[in-house]
């Protein structure tokens, strides 16, 4: 019997590698070509100075590190690092915090709340360019709520995307109002799971409000905090309709960040060796901060 | 606070059912006569036709992406092989990435193919970037399974294949179903490369929506009621799913 | 006898012959139209932005399709999205379009990097375009974009911008003694004057600064290249230059609506037909909607005259759109027939009297009574100031040659760049200039271009 079950036993290990292999080739072919074939393309194409209207240019490799070399020196791009720096910063920051706020407060075990937080999710579901569409009416003064609001308290509000100092605000706005919801949940997913006696036990204590939020709940929920907000920044490079359809990357290149001055410098100017070059910049970076996710996520499973 | 925080996208809403000489009047009125005017010059034009490209191209690549993916997923959750862990940055790296990053070796294959402006090529195109959403998503599924289940088949004789699709697929159904309407979402709220690997014919309604903003006026009442419509699949849908649309989006590196 | 019997047989013989084979004809007309349908079975694929003219011209297509036995596809799609996918399209030399809307923007880059196919082939050939569709009829300043070094054309135009002047307030300025400018001093003046009576605007522009810049920075005597076509390194950091920027720059701060850097041309002429804004400088299509268009406000206090000019030259700009043929598209022909259909003299006349659609580019058109009568109003001939400003490159210095730069597009939007920095105050119009110079010649040499 023994020697038969095992028998049997390898048997079923073959057959369920077999199947294992059928299963996963598929996808792997899919995603080697898919991911793997432009990804390959994209760096050979950053070696070149390739441009759709100069017949030859998309082979040639004579200056491999042209596009590279000249990088540093293009002010376009190190202002696109900068925006896309600021961007990030500030719209994690407001994301985190508020998100951190409204779960706090929504944290309330009643059916009526719970029913209504379903709502709370729609500005990150809509589809981005609606939201473009939704901030570009509330953006423009001549049909916008907000001037009229203005106008009536008497006070003249600048045309927030043409000004200066406020299109970088006012697109981090609209993109706060939209990823909201995204740090909301997995804050309140974090606060769901605190134990209640540690708040009680506090209470006992003769803890008031805010020191149980900063000495037990803050404890528990800054792993989410941090791991929410590397989410997001690892998706705030991706940052395209908002910018398209308020600014064009305007006033000057006050909004422009580095993944739409790529598109810009490949689908206006078809610059492609160029900006395959940019894209190759930003997709580094991309990769190192999600190292940074999984490290970081490695080590919390590790701990818990 | 609900209401204030929807506010933007109630606007919207208002402003669709505004004609037009209301929607450019300053002050902006509060009450007024609907009218349904916006929506019906959208549905008898080509809008509608945009419309049921971006259905056909979601519906396709999300079944597609699921068939391609639930086995592997399956077949991951299985290995024991330390390159696994590779294999799964490797894919969350996919998701990662920015679209430009893949649009101009598309846009030359599509059009040496001559897959540009098809429904065809925006499948492919979004299965391929829906694959790693499918596997990643469902990996977790399936370890949580028991696996007792499946080694009592096995050892009464079952082969593999069957075990998996008779016993271990039903009990993910939920999963599935979890997986399948993030894939919809995904491929119908793209607008990258629909604006790029697109013309007239395979045009999505994103980018339709974006065609009313015309050299010679914005047709504000339209841009709004377009807006509306194409977002209207998305509530739907999101608002059954809510449960898992935090793993969906943090691409299950975080056990929500 | 015999002779005339059968010379009467021999034709009554032909009548028969001939009466029978219009029975025959009659009796299966399909096939005989058919032969004389020379497209038959020919899909046309043509795509341009939306635009009044080709709405327009979508009323008259299906007959052309009857004519021709084509059928026509015309796609059309908001203006920036055309252009970047046309852009697109042709630079990486698709065949996806027969014939295709050249935008003014892209006109040069397409001309002169040979994206476009040369049509003196098919007007020159008495067979493929008769005399008296004749190519010369078109506008000089409206063609200028289109003509290669050689002087070869590459598109024919189907509307004309010629830059005009629009006054919206007239009786705010004679309310207060002022005199319609004639200077950049003088435009200064008035705007001044007119900011904030009654809440109205001294004057407004939109967001194209590459377009709305060049006639100043041209009329204190500089360019945008030192000397187009041939010297084609950029003039930004020119004494006239930052003297022009900083002039325009002083006007659009002061004495225009907020946010007028972002403005869309719709915007623009909004508020002069709304009389929010006094003056408004740009193409005769834009302008004459005061005067003209059911829905202006200020058709009686309006005028619409020649843009002031600077103290060492007077050069109002023009540009045009026109259709052209992509250098590898496949049924060149047919798209020829087309092209030559929708711009011909008929289709032009048409436009203007069955809808009063009059910047077209034909000077028989312009100059005929019934555009004269259509186009003059409250006394002013619309007509003769749209041709004079078209014409003015023609006349001498063809001032617009930058335009015909295939490099203008880079250094335009380094121009856009930098001028809205001037205005937002983020930079003084010397260091905004300065530092263009060096951005324009550093993307020019980075796109290859020799300087």
């Amino acid at each position: 019997m023994i020697g038969g079950s095992s028998a049997a036993k390898g048997s079923i290990d073959a057959d369920r590698r077999s199947f294992g292999r059928w299963a996963l080739a598929p996808s792997l072919i899919v995603l080697l070509l898919v991911a793997g074939l432009p990804t390959l393309y994209l760096l050979a194409t950053s070696l070149t100075p390739y441009q759709f209207v100069n017949p030859g240019s998309s082979t040639d490799f004579s200056a491999p590190l042209r596009n590279y070399r000249l990088l540093p020196g293009d002010p376009r791009f190190v202002n696109s690092l900068w925006v896309q720096a600021k961007l990030s910063f500030w719209g994690v920051l407001f994301q985190v915090l508020l998100g951190m706020l409204l779960a706090l407060l929504l944290n309330v075990n009643s059916r009526f709340v719970e029913f209504a937080r379903t709502f709370f999710l729609i500005p990150m579901v809509l589809p981005p360019i609606v939201v473009a569409v939704i901030w570009k009416l509330i953006y423009t003064p001549d049909i916008s709520p907000l001037y009229y609001a203005a106008s009536l308290l008497n006070f003249t509000m600048p045309s927030l995307t043409s000004s200066v100092d406020f299109a970088l605000t006012a697109i981090i706005i609209a993109d706060t109002w939209e990823w909201l919801p995204f740090t909301f949940l997995m804050v309140l997913a974090a606060l769901q799971t605190i134990p209640d006696e540690y708040s009680e036990a506090a209470l006992v204590d003769g803890a008031n409000a805010l020191q149980i939020f900063f000495y037990v709940t803050l404890p528990f929920i800054t792993p989410i905090l941090v791991i929410s907000g590397m989410f997001r920044l690892i998706d705030s490079v991706k940052a395209f309709p908002l910018i398209f359809l308020l600014t064009g990357g305007g006033p000057g290149s006050v909004t422009e960040v580095t993944n739409y001055y790529a598109y810009l410098l490949a689908f206006d100017f078809n610059e492609i060796g160029y900006s395959s070059a940019v894209t190759v910049v930003l997709l580094l970076l991309v990769l190192a901060v999600s190292l940074g996710v999984i490290w970081m996520g490695r080590r919390r499973e590790a701990m818990v | 606070m609900l209401v204030v925080l929807l506010s933007p996208f109630l606007w919207l809403l208002q402003m669709s059912f505004k004609t037009n000489d209301l929607i450019l009047q300053f002050p902006p009125p509060l009450f007024f006569a609907p009218t349904l005017e916006h929506y019906r010059a959208l549905l008898s034009s080509a809008f509608s036709a945009s419309f049921l490209n971006s259905l056909l191209s979601a519906s396709f690549s999300t079944a597609f992406a699921l068939l391609l993916g639930v086995p592997a997923a399956y077949a991951l959750s299985k290995w024991k092989g330390g390159s696994r862990h590779a294999l799964g940055f490797a894919i969350l790296a996919t998701r990662m990435a920015p679209p430009i990053a893949f649009t101009i070796p598309f846009f030359l294959f599509y059009r040496w193919i001559g897959l540009l402006d098809t429904v065809t090529g925006l499948v492919l195109v979004y299965t391929s970037f829906n694959l790693p959403l499918v596997i990643w998503m469902m990996q977790p599924f399936f370890e949580t399974l028991p696996p007792s289940l499946e080694e009592a088949a096995l050892v009464d004789g079952a082969r593999t294949r069957t075990v998996f699709l008779l016993i271990v697929l039903p009990m993910v159904a939920p999963g599935i179903a979890a997986t399948a309407i993030l894939c919809f979402l995904y491929a119908w709220n793209d607008f990258f490369f629909a604006l790029i690997l697109t013309r007239t014919n395979a045009r999505t309604a994103p980018v339709a929506v974006v065609n009313f903003m015309n050299y010679e006026g914005w047709e504000w009442g339209k841009i709004a009621a377009g807006g509306s419509l194409v977002m209207a699949p998305v509530l739907v849908f999101s608002l059954a799913v809510r449960r898992y649309l935090v793993s969906g989006l943090t691409a299950g590196a975080v056990k929500g | 006898m015999t002779g005339r019997k059968s010379t009467h047989n021999f034709s009554r013989r032909r009548l028969l012959q001939a009466g029978a084979a219009t029975l025959g004809a009659a009796a299966f007309p399909m096939p005989a139209i058919a032969q004389t349908k020379p497209f038959a079975g020919v899909t046309l694929n043509g795509a341009s932005f939306q635009h009044r003219f080709f709405t327009l011209l979508q009323n008259y297509i299906p007959e052309f399709e009857q004519q021709t036995g084509m059928k026509v596809n015309l796609q059309l799609s908001a203006f920036p999205v055309y252009n970047q996918q046309a852009n697109l399209e042709l630079s990486s030399g698709g065949s996806a379009f027969d014939f295709v809307n050249v935008t003014f923007i892209l006109a040069a880059r397409w001309v002169a990097a040979g994206l476009l196919t040369n049509l003196d082939e098919f007007t020159s050939d008495p067979n493929l375009t008769p005399a008296e569709w004749n190519p010369k009829d078109f506008v000089e300043g409206a063609q200028v974009p289109y003509r290669d070094a050689k002087g070869g054309t590459y598109g024919y135009s189907w509307e004309g911008g010629a830059m005009v002047m629009g006054l919206s307030r007239m009786d705010l300025m004679e309310k207060k003694g002022l005199k319609i400018p004639k200077t950049f001093a003088e435009l200064q003046q008035v705007c001044a004057e007119i900011n904030g009576t009654e809440g109205v605007n001294g004057m407004v522009s939109f967001q194209l600064h590459h377009w709305n810049l060049p006639p100043y920075m041209q009329g204190f005597g500089g360019n945008v290249f030192r000397n187009p076509p041939s010297d084609i390194m950029p003039a930004l950091n020119t004494t006239q230059a930052i003297q022009a920027v900083e002039y325009y720059a002083n006007l659009l701060k002061n004495y225009a609506p907020r946010g007028v850097i972002t403005y869309t041309e719709d915007q623009a002429r909004q508020a002069v037909l709304t009389g929010r804004a006094n003056i408004f400088i740009h193409s005769s299509a834009w302008v004459t909607p005061i005067l003209l268009s059911e829905e202006s406000k200020v058709k009686d206090t309006s005028r619409v005259v020649r843009m002031p000019a600077g103290p060492v030259a007077d050069r109002p700009a023009s540009n045009s759109q026109g259709l052209g043929i992509p250098k590898n598209a496949k049924n060149k022909k047919a798209a020829w027939e087309f092209i030559k259909w929708a711009v011909s003299p008929e289709i032009s006349m048409r436009l203007v009297k069955e809808h009063g659609h009059s910047s077209i580019c034909r000077r028989s058109i312009i100059e005929s009574e019934a555009y004269r009568k259509l186009n003059t109003v409250n006394g002013q001939d619309l007509g003769a100031l749209y041709l004079e400003v078209l014409e003015l490159p023609a006349k001498g210095d063809n001032y617009m040659a930058y335009r015909t730069v295939k490099e203008f597009p880079i250094v335009g939007d380094v121009i856009n760049k930098s001028f809205e920095q001037v205005v937002t105050g983020q930079a003084t119009a010397a260091a905004a200039m300065n530092a263009a110079q060096e951005q324009a010649i550093a993307n020019l040499r980075r796109a290859g271009t020799n300087l």
